[in-house]
């Protein structure tokens, strides 16, 4: 039988649980600065969700169904699917590796390392498309030799790939890295003792430790990759993706006949990168000590 | 039998350590923080490559620096080792944990009478965060018995933990290393931990082995002034010839600078020329130490002397102490040679 609990007094917490002193909502309204930064919390979120709920707003179910039933209007979906997906897979296949040799210190000037990750993050999309033309462009080194294999870099899907690497591949790398870095290289180390040889302790240790930080930049890298446009509409006009329908979209016909398509990027942008954050918060919160 | 006889630089001295450990045989390496305790079982782990040296167990070569070179990796080797963190992986149960390193079809029943022996049968199916820090270390050593585990090394896996769960740790890895006959060697930086753990102890400090014995021995007849302190003496008063040393044989030496070691442990109240060496002096202060009480002697010369007592003694009050049987140094600091007393 339960204790009787008197009106009005909070339940005694389960035992083993101590109530910890902490400033509750209710306390936070009671001073000033309390109130100040609630405000500031609510604008800033009201401001980025702003335009999410602005595009629900202005859509209406028609308009959706006849922008997408125009000819040609699915084709930038599957190119922007497609060249998303090779851009997954390069960066998998070789950001992780370089993500982990960063986190553990296993490379020679770390830092020189380090900047040329951020060197694409941080350079202007616009740029960095410029710069890929001079790099990878018909008249280059690079471009001749592409051309000898009958590839070519500029407006084509190879190169709309170059471009998405570009835009999300520091986001992986780096998020890779923190993921990596979160792992505690004494139980690598205590698993080779136990017996494993590197590849397996990866296996068996690291990339499970990793995964859901692995998965949150993928994910991110996944949304920058869909929404790439300032390198791509440089090197890569055609094939078109979904961002670029909706510039040439908004250029052709006006705003309402591009927001269908903004509404189809979020759809296949946003999906992958909310499970993946669902995902690891369950995963942190599972083992979290 | 596990062999090391390797040379490692550091920064500010060279690590340089001989040890043989027999099957079976538990060795407490002890030493002040930072004198390359750490680094030796490390490079006896294959985690640390020596600059020079040659490492072998059970007739097998893990590391020689001459050819024919040889360098067994970590996860070839067979050693198990624990260290402070127990390191059990957060994302497996505590049974995953166990059958971690016993390869892809582990012994059903192994597990369980393993787990049983270290009493953390009910726990398979916990996860890491959910046990106690006692149970954590218990899973770790579990984990290394049902793994390939020719020797089993010991960072100080046991320090912060408290007492009580100290002790049963300590016996049970005892217990094990008696079971499986495998060498073991304890690093730590407190002597009653290496004494509760090893049959013998060697010193370490500045990367050296000062001296390596029984501990009783290595406590009661340090080598030398430098080992003396490390375990433990905490000052020296001079012992001319003729100060009372008669019953130890010491008596008429002749030897000027000699001077014997003070053990707070192995003072004694009153004088008892027979056991040691008579010093009288005042209590300058006490204080409350565990049970009893901690004194503070003044001896002629000016040598402070702690030692304990059971009541609480009178400050200022003149008294004679006889420190039994103490250890012996030269002027160069090296024990002189001690007979036994009739």
């Amino acid at each position: 039988m339960s204790t009787p609990v008197l009106a009005g007094q909070p339940a005694q917490p389960a035992p083993g649980t101590p109530r910890r002193v902490t400033a509750g909502p209710a306390t936070r309204l009671r001073s000033v600065s309390g109130v100040i930064s609630v405000v500031a919390a609510a604008l800033i979120w009201i401001a980025l969700l702003g335009p999410v709920i602005t595009l629900f707003v202005h859509l209406s179910p028609s308009a959706i169904a006849s922008a997408l039933r125009a000819p040609g209007a699915l084709s930038p979906l599957a190119v922007s699917l497609e060249s998303g997906a090779v851009t997954l897979a390069v960066l998998i296949v070789l950001g992780t590796p370089l993500a982990w040799l960063m986190a553990r210190d296993r490379l020679p000037l770390p830092r020189l390392w380090e900047a040329g990750v951020l060197a694409a993050l941080l350079l202007p999309p616009l740029v960095v498309g410029l710069l890929l033309v001079f790099m990878v462009g018909p008249v280059t080194p690079i471009g001749e030799a592409l051309a000898h294999v009958h590839l070519s870099a500029t407006n084509t899907f190879l190169a709309l790939v170059i471009a998405e690497v570009y835009e999300s591949a520091p986001y992986y790398v780096l998020g890779a890295q923190a993921a990596f870095g979160g792992v505690d290289p004494r139980l690598e180390e205590q698993a080779g003792l136990l017996g494993d040889r590197p590849a397996r302790v990866a296996r068996r240790v690291t990339l499970p430790l990793a995964a859901p930080g692995l998965a949150m930049a993928l994910a991110v890298a996944w949304a920058r990759a869909m929404g790439a446009f300032g390198a791509v509409v440089i090197i890569a006009y055609h094939p078109y993706g979904l961002p670029l329908q909706i510039w040439t979209s908004l250029q052709e016909t006006g705003l309402p006949s591009a927001l269908p398509f903004a509404l189809v990027l979020l759809v296949v942008a946003l999906p992958l990168p909310v499970a993946a954050y669902l995902w690891s918060a369950r995963a942190r919160g599972r083992r979290r000590d | 039998m596990l062999e090391a006889d390797v040379e490692i630089d550091r920064r500010e001295f060279t690590v340089a350590v001989t040890l043989t450990v027999a099957p079976g045989e538990r060795l407490a390496l002890f030493g002040p923080s930072g004198s390359g305790k750490t680094t030796t079982l490390e490079t006896i782990a294959g985690l640390v490559a020596p600059g020079r040296g040659r490492v072998a167990l059970a007739g097998r070569v893990l590391t020689q620096s001459w050819a024919p070179r040889h360098h067994v990796p970590p996860w070839r080797r067979g050693v198990g080792l624990l260290r402070q963190d127990p390191g059990l992986f957060p994302h497996l149960t505590v049974a995953q944990n166990l059958r971690y390193g016993a390869g892809p079809r582990p012994d059903a029943q192994r597990l369980a009478g393993i787990a049983d022996r270290l009493g953390i049968g009910g726990l398979l199916d916990d996860w890491p965060h959910a046990v106690s820090g006692g149970q954590a270390h218990r899973v770790a050593l579990g984990r290394l018995l049902l793994a390939r585990c020719d020797a089993l090394l010991l960072d100080e896996p046991y320090t912060g933990l408290d007492a009580g769960l100290r002790r049963d740790l300590t016996e049970l890895v005892r217990s094990v290393v008696a079971e499986r006959k495998v060498p073991a060697i304890l690093v730590a930086h407190e002597l009653a931990q290496a004494q509760a753990f090893a049959d013998r102890l060697a010193v370490l400090d500045q990367g050296h082995i000062l001296q390596c014995g029984p501990p009783d021995e290595v406590v009661r007849r340090p080598a030398s002034r430098r080992v003396a302190e490390l375990v433990g003496y905490q000052g020296f008063v001079p012992a001319p010839a003729g100060t009372g040393l008669a019953g130890t044989g010491l008596a008429g030496t002749g030897l000027a600078d000699t001077v014997a070691g003070v053990h707070p442990e192995r003072v004694a109240v009153g004088a008892d020329p027979g056991r040691g060496l008579v010093l009288t002096g005042r209590i300058t202060a006490a204080r409350p130490a565990g049970a009893g009480w901690e004194a503070e002697f003044g001896a002629p010369g000016g040598t402070m002397i702690r030692f304990f007592l059971p009541d609480r003694p009178e400050t200022g009050s003149e008294m004679a102490i006889t420190l039994l049987d103490p250890p012996l140094f030269g002027a160069d600091g090296a024990a002189l040679p001690h007979q036994v007393r009739a």
